[in-house]
């Protein structure tokens, strides 16, 4: 056998290093510095096009928290995950259920399912917008035609009710993506545990409760964790379908940073509101993947 | 004879459960699973279904369950008649009384041992107290005491084994239906457990069907066996039938190891005595068998020998000329209790085990056949003559 | 099997009700898009029109030719880079294993959950630097950074499934760490390049923020900015809006029809969009 020379093999290991050495520059810098830098605007005093870097603390930080918009952007964040997240998981897990059934055409449906997943906010923020529209929109004239005409609302030009507006949607957009996962988990219950749980004598419901279900875990928290993260960052749906409104009845905190950064030019602010969107989601994240990590070593 | 179970709800008397299956078909898309089964087991009896991979043996054993439904047939167990096609009934699984013991165990890993053994119970609402000394004294039965509150992914293969086996016996169940449950346990244990398994079926008397491809664990094991092929019944019978007078080709050569040896042979007339010609060697037919085949002469017959009825001739006292091959060694195997010569003769090769040779590799020896032991098989049904 | 007595027509019945539900809005976007405005207003949003014209789809289509362009470009380059670091990343990460490299690995994947809002300003500043302000190689350089945390989990993956049995038999054999890579791991990973272009073409199609953030100039507008410009400059005449939806909604359909599979498994790798 003829090796080639150490000419080559080192060669070889320079052009796979080079290789190598792009993702680590690139996701460096976009990642983990530009967060630093963030982090560091957000720190000073940067008010209006040209930037500053007088660092002046956290006085950007405790403007936020005495800001009532602030306090209503943070509200609507959480109302929107208090319901978005459990609902989500819930239709999600009902609907894997569902599939589970030996149902014919299973992959059909899971497709039809798990399509609003696949589209872009804007499309389904356009899509919702017609449907919620108050005079000739899907849902209002659905309800007409059904005789009960009682419940037409102003759905999203409601200040009331535009929030769980938006959650509903989002519910609709998300479900298919939880039905994925837990489907997932599901088919991974090897089938002679159900043949076991059959012979011991449990039945539809009892069988799931006692032997599915706290099996699944394991899919929930992964599902959890994504959902979470989503609701933090929600920013192309509401910015296409609502912009904030009425009022700040949907304001949430990126819609927040988007426009006190952009539209009015207080990046300082903006930043301090996107550092605090970050540090919370970091301690949704690492605790979860530190889990994970682990749990792939065993 | 249950009384170490404890109290349970519904106290049965102690019936006879004998399970009847009559003309079971099974097809899957184009393929019979199951064709055309029928047998009788009788109470309390250990009756094992054996056969290679993919004879049906596993399907028979999830419809007797009741976890498929079959195209044709009855199955009744004990009084109970569980599945009639014809008759549009099939009872689900929870309600036949039957207890399963899975190849993989199915034991339910977010659960510990002792909720795994008590699901069974705790499904039929039996009261908590009832629950626990159920569960203990199945435990104690199969020593898993000290296992109770572990949980499945710190225990070992045959630690897990016994789980699956307490939840099969913690309930008073008809019927045990265990699916190979040794296949997933290294050598040892499995002929440890095999013991252990039979033990415990004869303690409790429950009737027993046990499923598997090995046919040592079958001979071993079994009251009964049915030995099945792509679907079909080949035979039933008690190990000893079996071994000693195999129905067919297949029962022979699958029962027993190492395998009998099979020569193709002529029957002819020569004289007055029946001859088996082989075209190395012949054999003379003994009197008593003759008669049963004088309708063979002419036609070409299998004769099946098992490897310990063939001797070298050394050993035996009074050698008879005309029953022995004189074959060459080509491999010596010794076993330990034996010794397994690989022989050629001609074109013929045959395996003689021997209690010890001094012979040599590449050493011509004479090999004398028992012909009391011989086994005729009619070459075009495969079927046993004698 | 396991709910003996549940009647399976209402299983289907649920189902299909349940799939009416889902699929209702994407409907209606359908119908609507042919519509006349007079269609729109005097018929019900679900029912065929009356008149119908392809007029919505050619007005709609004029205004986001260009950024259909635009994404198209963007996505697609993109997409080949994330994928091709992707996969080296994938490589080294399992198979040349070094210290430190589940390190490297839990740095990349934290970068798939983080909120983009965390990064824009550094973002905005670092591209006008470079002169890709409202430039599309500005998008393509942002969606290839961002896209390499999820492809190189992707790859990571699939590549832990290659015996390392074959990668010890190809060295013994003389290859080097880069031969290896060409002919040994690069032939067997069509799989991971279908889940992982399938995945990133729907994500970098869809996404919104950094196309509104980085290029809301005509020159280098992705489709998703300009569909959010014509809901809003076209208030009443939902007809063009929907068209508009229906244009940029048509290739990640297509996709989904095509090779929804590998996107389904690209999801389950516990990823996310948006």
């Amino acid at each position: 056998m003829r090796f080639p020379s150490q000419k080559v093999f080192t060669k070889d290991r320079i052009v796979t290093s080079l290789f190598f050495l792009i993702s680590p520059v690139l996701v460096g810098y976009f990642v983990y510095v530009c967060i630093g830098w963030n982090v560091v605007v957000s720190l000073s005093d940067w008010k209006g096009l040209t930037p500053s870097y007088n660092i002046v603390g956290f006085d950007q930080y405790a403007n936020l928290f005495q800001d009532p918009v602030f306090l209503t952007a943070l509200q609507n964040n959480l109302t929107l995950i208090l319901l978005f997240v459990p609902t989500s998981l819930s239709l999600g897990l009902f609907l894997a259920i569902l599939l589970d059934l030996k149902v014919r055409a299973e992959a059909v449906f899971r497709s039809i399912y798990l399509l609003p997943f696949a589209l872009s906010f804007v499309i389904t923020a356009t899509l919702w917008a017609w449907m919620y529209n108050p005079s000739i929109g899907v849902i209002n004239t659905l309800i007409e035609r059904t005789g009960l005409g009682f419940l037409k609302s102003g759905w999203i030009t409601d200040p009331n009710i535009a929030l769980y507006c938006i959650v509903l949607a989002i519910i609709w957009q998300f479900s298919g993506y939880t039905m994925l996962i837990f489907l997932a988990g599901i088919k991974s219950i090897p089938e002679s545990q159900i043949m076991a749980a059959e012979v011991d004598g449990a039945y539809g419901f009892e069988l799931y409760r006692h032997v599915v279900i706290p099996q699944l875990k394991t899919p929930a928290l992964s599902a959890f964790v994504v959902l979470m993260v989503f609701a933090l960052k929600a920013f192309d749906f509401i910015f296409v379908l609502t912009g904030g409104g009425p009022g700040y009845s949907t304001y949430v905190l990126p819609l927040m940073m988007f426009r006190e950064t952009f539209s009015m030019t207080h990046f300082a602010y903006g930043a301090a509101i996107a550092t605090i969107l970050f540090l919370v989601s970091l301690v949704i994240v690492v605790p979860y993947l530190y889990l994970s990590f682990r749990r792939e070593k065993e | 004879m249950d009384t170490w179970l404890g109290p349970l709800k519904d106290n049965t008397v102690v019936k006879m459960v004998s399970i009847t299956i009559k003309n079971l078909t099974k097809t899957y898309g184009n393929t019979i699973a199951v064709k055309d089964v029928s047998l009788q087991i009788k109470d309390k009896e250990f009756f094992v279904f054996l056969g290679p991979s993919g004879c049906g043996k596993t399907t028979t054993l999830l419809a007797i369950a009741g976890l498929i439904k079959v195209d044709s047939g009855e199955i009744w167990i004990g009084d109970d008649m569980v599945t009639s096609v014809e008759h549009g009934i099939h009872k689900v699984p929870q309600e036949r009384e039957v207890a399963m013991v899975f190849q993989d165990f199915a034991i339910y890993p977010h659960m510990t041992v002792f909720e795994n053994i008590a699901f069974p119970l705790k499904i039929r609402k039996l009261k908590k107290n009832d629950i626990d000394e159920s569960v203990r004294k199945a435990a104690e039965i199969l020593g898993i005491s000290e296992l109770l509150e572990r949980k499945p992914r710190q225990l070992s293969g045959g630690q897990r084994q016994r789980v699956a086996l307490g939840r099969a016996i913690v309930r008073k169940p008809r019927v045990f239906l265990m699916d190979e449950p040794l296949a997933n346990l290294d050598a040892k244990l499995r002929v440890q457990t095999r013991t252990e398994i039979k033990k415990l079926q004869r303690e409790l008397g429950v009737t027993t069907i046990y499923v598997t491809h090995d046919q040592v664990e079958a001979m071993t094991m079994a009251d009964r066996i049915m030995v099945q092929r792509d679907g079909v019944v080949e035979q039933i019978g008690t190990p000893d039938e079996l071994y000693n007078h195999p129905a067919n080709l297949f029962v022979a050569g699958f029962i027993g190891s190492p395998p009998m040896n099979f020569i193709d042979c002529t029957l002819v007339e020569k004289g007055n005595r029946l001859w088996l010609d082989a075209n190395e060697f012949k054999i003379a037919v003994p009197e008593e068998m003759a008669n049963k085949l004088r309708s063979y002469v002419g036609e070409e017959v299998i004769v099946g020998i098992r490897p310990e009825d063939l001797y070298e001739t050394k050993t035996v006292k009074e050698p008879v000329p005309e029953n022995t091959i004189i074959a060459t060694i080509d491999v010596i195997e010794p076993v330990g209790p034996y010794v397994l010569l690989h022989l050629r003769a001609g074109q013929l090769y045959l395996v003689a085990s021997v209690k010890h040779t001094r012979a040599n590799i590449g050493q011509q020896v004479n090999i004398e056949m028992d012909c009391s032991k011989i086994h005729i098989f009619d070459k075009k049904t495969a079927r046993a003559i004698l | 099997m396991r709910f003996p007595k549940f009647r399976r027509l209402s299983l289907y019945i649920l189902l299909v009700l349940l799939a009416f539900m889902f699929m209702l809005p994407l409907w209606t976007c359908f119908t609507t898009s042919f519509k006349t405005v007079e269609d729109v207003i005097y018929t019900v949003p679900m029912e065929p029109p009356v008149s119908p014209t392809t007029e919505p789809l050619r007005t709609a289509f004029d205004i986001m030719e260009r950024p259909l362009l635009n994404s198209f470009m963007f996505t697609l380059a993109a997409m080949i880079l994330s994928c091709l670091l992707g996969s080296i990343n994938g490589y080294i990460l399992t198979k040349i294993r070094f210290k430190g490299s589940n390190t490297v690995f839990l740095l990349f994947t934290i970068g798939i959950f983080i909120p983009y809002q965390a990064v824009l300003i550094p973002l905005v500043l670092t591209m006008s630097r470079l002169g890709l302000y409202n430039h599309i190689g500005g998008l393509i350089l942002t969606h290839t950074a961002y896209g390499i945390p999820i492809t190189t989990l992707l790859f990571r993956n699939f590549y832990g499934l290659i015996p390392d049995s074959l990668i010890m038999a190809a060295k013994t054999d003389g290859a080097g760490t880069w031969t290896i890579y060409r002919r040994i791991v690069l032939p067997l990973s069509l799989l991971p390049f279908v889940v992982a272009a399938v995945f990133q073409f729907t994500s970098i199609w869809n996404d919104f923020l950094f196309g509104v953030v980085l290029a809301r100039g005509a020159e280098a507008r992705p489709a998703s900015v300009a569909l959010a410009n014509l809901k809003g400059t076209t208030e009443f005449q939902w007809n063009v809006q929907m068209a508009g939806t229906l244009w940029y909604a048509l290739p990640v359909l297509v996709v989904y029809m095509i090779l929804g599979k590998y996107l389904i498994r690209g999801y389950m790798a516990g990823a996310i969009k948006g």
